[in-house]
């Protein structure tokens, strides 16, 4: 222990500074019994760099591509084109590192989001109608595929995913308005993943109904 | 898809509903319990010692997660492990969307330490944790030193009971909300000093552990008459009045003070069961003697700490929760509205100050426990209190790089000969 004749406190953990007043600790008092009672934790400042340095270079990109476009002008507005590519891609990644914990509810988000952003590509680049044909449709029956195949690698407990099962069947079941509203071209795509979907649901009520009850009262309850 | 067991869940207590609103990452709502031995912490026994503690008490199995209304603790299959001390001190613990245990184990050299996130539990009820944490591992390192006969601890409450909400046992109902109304009026919100200081990197905290007898501390607060925690506060307040700048002297100085509800109401709950007290007070001319301070804090403390006064708030606090319209606001909601309401609650406060009392032991451990201490959650300079034999712990938490009022605080119980041991993290 060191006394520190400004404070006059003793100092145990063998600091050379006092940290009440900040000043140097005289040697002389020292009995050489300083202890390392709380360890020194180095700083951080590593952990997000990698999406720092992504962060960077979508800024660069979205700059250098408005110089190229001012430099050699086409007729297609196309940096504004990269610019909306980069938020969707920001917008669906930063919800997948969110949410990364839980991946069957990463799942159910990133279909939502990238549903969401399809249409609206769809219409910014002159309504072609692709995105409510194929990319809605096939997004559901895979998101399903891959929920299903995560729950049972990962060996997630029912109550885990339960809910995202749910709420991904009544998801693929939104095709049906698109028939029904004839906003499809071509039905295929949708009516399997209408038929998948009410296969999906009634399984998981038929033998999962008692779970999903559970995690309904669970989350609901108020 | 086979069925597995039902997964078991709990609803938050009334205390437990504010932490997971209005933790962050610069007040992450997580408090410290250290237990410094006389010999190194051996890992695989405090391993083996911790498992056995926490079956003992199953709400520390639970992880918290989000419904559309409510938070709720959810049992969880995860198995604690002892770490070695390697993250800054009180960490964030709870993070939205990561399902992990609401505190941890860790070692350095000779102390055992838990942290905690706060919905989980109250001081109280950590040190509870903590001390038959310490019981078991002291039972099992040195096994032959008490073959013969082994220690009781004193704290036998069973499991229904550690689990108990008990503010909603000791809720008297909603025809006692007249009352409440009375209470509101009462309040008229004063803006209160607030310390300023530059934060430290990282939102880390800097903690200076003073520890002192508890006897020589006890005599000066005997000599004014009061309780420890009494003489202690009015050492800070004017600690604190020492650092105000002089534009600034007349603004009151308010201490937030938590009270274990255990010691009023009979509990033996391990989860949060505390109220928390606002003690203000305002230097004017010539009222900055010690004794003039203790004296009014001595009137606030007795007239806070009645049991209609506690009972007043348990009912005012339980009210709002069970209002059919807070009910049904979705948790976002929900959330958001409690971070302004605590922004709003932070502007009254000064400084807080949370006397845990004295940890008692079984006497055959005198010979293997040096002191145990507290770091409180720190939003702004917090000071925690406990007592261990006649080891005295007084812990100085705060986010700021000045340590100015921490140096006035300590020299002047130095000042009445209190000799005073100072460990810090920095």
């Amino acid at each position: 222990m060191i006394f520190c004749g400004h404070c006059k406190v003793y100092i145990r953990d063998g600091k050379t500074i006092c940290p009440l007043c900040g000043n140097i600790l005289s040697d002389e008092g020292n009995d050489g019994t300083g202890e390392d009672i709380y360890p020194v934790i180095p700083l951080s400042y590593e952990r997000h760099m990698v999406i720092r340095i992504l962060v960077f270079i979508s800024i660069v990109a979205i700059v250098t591509s408005y110089i190229v476009y001012r430099m050699i002008p086409t007729n297609v507005n196309w940096p504004g084109l990269v610019f909306l590519g980069l938020i969707s891609i920001w917008l669906s990644l930063t919800n997948a590192l969110r949410k990364r914990h839980n991946i069957t509810k990463s799942i159910m988000w990133q279909v939502i989001i990238v549903s969401g952003l399809t249409v609206f590509w769809d219409w910014k680049i002159g309504w072609m109608g692709w995105s409510l044909d194929y990319a809605i449709p096939i997004l559901c029956i895979v998101a399903m595929l891959v929920m299903y195949i995560t729950a049972k690698v990962m060996r997630l407990s029912a109550g885990n995913y339960i809910s995202y099962f749910l709420l991904g069947g009544l998801f693929g079941i939104v095709p049906i308005l698109f028939i029904l509203f004839d906003l499809v071209n071509v039905d295929l795509p949708s009516i399997i993943s209408v038929a998948a979907s009410i296969i999906f649901l009634s399984a998981i009520i038929i033998f999962q109904g008692h779970n999903i009850k559970a995690e309904l009262q669970k989350r609901m309850h108020i | 898809m086979n069925n597995s067991k039902r997964v078991e869940w709990s609803r938050l207590d009334n205390a437990s509903k504010y932490f997971p609103a209005t933790c962050s990452e610069r007040d992450p709502k997580v408090f410290r319990i250290s237990c410094e031995l006389f010999e190194d912490v051996e890992p695989e026994i405090l391993q083996q010692a911790l498992d056995l503690t926490i079956e003992r008490f199953p709400l520390y199995k639970s992880v918290l997660r989000r419904g559309v209304f409510w938070y709720y603790f959810e049992t969880s299959d995860a198995r604690p492990v002892v770490e070695r001390e390697d993250k800054p001190v009180c960490a964030p613990i709870y993070r939205k969307h990561e399902k992990k245990l609401l505190f941890r184990v860790f070692y350095n050299k000779k102390r055992i330490n838990i942290e905690i996130f706060h919905a989980l539990s109250d001081g109280t009820g950590a040190l509870w944790f903590m001390v038959t944490l310490v019981y078991h591992y002291l039972l099992i390192r040195h096994k032959d030193d008490f073959s013969g006969k082994k220690p009781d601890l004193n704290y036998n409450a069973s499991i229904s009971q550690k689990k108990d909400d008990s503010f909603t046992r000791y809720y008297q109902g909603r025809h006692y909300r007249k009352q409440i109304r009375i209470e509101k009026e009462k309040k008229v919100s004063k803006k209160a000093y607030r310390i300023r200081g530059a934060r430290l990197d990282e939102n880390r905290i800097k903690v200076i552990e003073g520890t002192m007898s508890a006897k020589a501390v006890l005599d000066e607060a005997h000599k004014y008459n009061t309780t420890l925690t009494v003489f202690l506060s009015a050492l800070l307040l004017l600690s604190i009045y020492k650092d105000m700048p002089v534009r600034r002297k007349g603004t009151p100085l308010v201490l937030s003070i938590p009270i274990n509800l255990r010691q009023f109401f009979k509990s033996e709950t391990s989860s949060n069961f505390f109220s928390t007290m606002k003690i203000a007070y305002t230097f004017g001319e010539g009222n900055t003697e010690l004794k003039e301070v203790i004296g009014k804090l001595n009137e606030g403390f007795r007239k806070e700490l009645t049991e209609e006064r506690l009972y007043q708030h348990i009912n005012w606090l339980i009210s709002i929760e069970r209002n059919p319209f807070a009910r049904i606001v979705p948790l976002p909601l929900k959330n958001i509205s409690l971070r302004i309401v605590n922004a709003v609650m932070d502007r009254g406060i000064t400084a807080a100050i949370s006397n845990l009392g004295k940890i008692h032991m079984p006497p055959e451990f005198d010979s293997y426990i040096r002191q145990f201490s507290v770091v409180p959650n720190v939003k702004r300079p917090q000071m925690a209190i406990c007592t261990y034999g006649d080891r005295l712990v007084v812990s100085f938490a705060s986010p700021f790089r000045e340590t100015e009022l921490q140096r006035v605080f300590f020299e002047s119980l130095a000042n009445m000969g209190i000799k005073i041991e100072i460990v810090s993290n920095v």
